[in-house]
């Protein structure tokens, strides 16, 4: 595959991430985040986060229906955001603290797929 | 600039009759006193234990473990749509009938001899039966008392005093009017936790801890005339217990991420109809071991299901009204749900430790202050029903 057809036009910024964080299910993106390095998320957040408004607005006009596989790599790649952001935008220093006791609370079921 | 409120906290006077004294650790410790609550407490109460959402259709079927009551539970919805429990164990020789956790049939067959039920727990068949001494009617498998309030399952393994509708009495048509009556799917996740059942819940009650274990979360919704976020209100009804969460009314807007997940969910939430509730700032405390907080856009249940005197298990789940409708939707759920366990992951570890402190027998009783009434009022009742137990079990007055 080309990485041109990695995300969809207009999002080809963010295909660096796509690798480490475009992941399907809610419990290996939490996941993503307990095993993340300081710098990897500081990386992830600066690139993305003002992207957000952007990729959610051309997800929603297109609809699940009509995703392709660069449309559902941004999606994964957006719920990934939501996770790192917590550590990014919330817990900031006590992240590593955080991530082991976050450890014991197991996702079992979402409705995007656990 | 005028304060735009001037918050007033719950009077002691209100809560006098709950009593003041130190309150004995023994209890949040003891394998004697939890043996006892087996058997007082959860033995003799409904419990939650799922939404009708995971039986979406006639033959739905789930399977839910009690280790309280050291008990299986298959809980199906019928031919007639009706939602029923039975015990999961085969009635021809004890074998555990069902082994998936969920899923959909019209039959259940034990693989030990093939003895096969129907979704009423009706014995439907049993390979050479006439060889048997009994009748078919007299296999069905054991039912349970099972009954439905604002979509939520409860089950009730001895014999009700009253309908769950009354045991719940007001409580009943608030999560009626709460979105948990009306969802359709929920996020979940699960906690095991080294730490007595009570003293898990009781951290669910009070809100003194928040600024010291959440520094993250309740540091926007305190204030200087609320400090520690308490609520504006507490109410009881019989083992129930509930209060009205404070909302800082000058709140920063949220800001980055979080902004963005606010502001789509929000929207969502606008279309399901479920914001501005008048249930939206209740949360629920239903005796004995379940919560469920009214908040339109993190509308989470909170289950403490005791395994042993030192071990429990944590189920939260989010309940939602429709499935992902738009890519906005499913970030904004997710987002929420993380936030919670952001936050339940910090409120785990504490409890661990306070069990561990208590275990140690170093203290014979433990304080609760006017803010911890909800926790003070959990104590009196597991107390009243462990000590009425052992009165009877003794053959002497309570």
């Amino acid at each position: 595959m080309s990485t041109q057809t990695l995300l969809p036009e207009g999002f080809s910024g963010l295909e660096p991430f796509v690798t480490g964080w475009a992941l399907a299910g809610s419990a290996a993106r939490a996941g993503r985040r307990g095993a993340s390095t300081p710098e990897e998320r500081a990386a992830f957040h600066a690139a993305a986060a003002g992207e957000l408004p952007r990729a959610l607005d051309y997800l929603d006009a297109k609809g699940f229906a009509a995703f392709d596989d660069a449309d559902e790599r941004l999606m994964n790649l957006m719920l990934s955001l939501g996770h790192v952001a917590l550590a990014v935008e919330q817990q900031k220093d006590a992240e590593p603290r955080h991530a082991r006791d976050r450890a014991h609370m197991h996702i079992t079921r979402t409705p995007a797929g656990a | 600039m005028n304060s735009p409120t001037t918050f007033t906290p719950v009077g002691q006077d209100e809560l006098d009759w709950l009593g003041t004294d130190p309150v004995p650790t023994r209890p949040y410790y003891d394998p004697e006193w939890f043996e006892l609550e087996r058997e007082a407490v959860f033995r003799r109460s409904w419990q939650q234990i799922g939404h009708v959402c995971e039986l979406p259709e006639n033959g739905s079927f789930i399977r839910r473990e009690l280790e309280v009551l050291g008990a299986s539970l298959l809980i199906t919805r019928g031919k007639d749509g009706e939602v029923r429990a039975f015990h999961n164990v085969c009635t021809h020789r004890g074998t555990i009938l069902v082994d998936e956790e969920a899923g959909k049939r019209s039959t259940f067959s034990c693989p030990y001899h093939m003895w096969t039920f129907g979704l009423d727990g009706g014995l439907i068949s049993a390979p050479d039966f006439e060889a048997f001494h009994v009748t078919k009617a007299e296999c069905a498998l054991p039912q349970v008392a099972c009954e439905v309030v604002g979509g939520l399952i409860f089950v009730h393994f001895g014999k009700p005093e009253s309908s769950l509708r009354e045991w719940l009495g007001p409580y009943a048509n608030k999560l009626e009017m709460m979105p948990v009556a009306r969802a359709t799917t929920f996020s979940e996740y699960v906690y095991d936790i080294n730490a007595n059942w009570k003293l898990t819940y009781d951290n669910f009650q009070e809100n003194y801890h928040l600024r010291f274990i959440h520094p993250s979360a309740a540091g926007p919704v305190t204030s200087p005339d609320n400090p520690f976020a308490y609520p504006t209100a507490y109410d009881f009804h019989g083992p129930h217990r509930s209060q009205r969460i404070w909302t800082k009314p000058d709140m920063d807007p949220p800001t980055g991420v979080q902004a963005m997940a606010f502001q789509r969910g929000a929207v969502c939430a606008m279309s399901d109809g479920i914001l501005g509730t008048e249930t939206a700032k209740d949360y629920l405390g239903l005796f004995p071991n379940f919560f469920l907080f009214g908040s339109p856009m993190q509308h989470f249940s909170h289950t403490v299901y005791p395994i042993a005197a030192d071990k429990s298990r944590g189920v939260i789940r989010l309940y939602w009204i429709g499935e992902d409708e738009t890519p906005s939707e499913r970030f904004a759920r997710e987002y929420f749900m993380a936030t919670a366990r952001d936050v339940h992951t910090e409120d785990r570890a504490v409890i661990e430790r306070g069990h561990k402190g208590l275990a140690s027998g170093a203290l014979e009783y433990l304080h609760f202050q006017t803010q911890e009434s909800l926790c003070r009022h959990l104590f009196n009742m597991v107390s009243e029903r462990v000590e009425a137990y052992r009165a009877e079990k003794e053959g002497v007055p309570a």
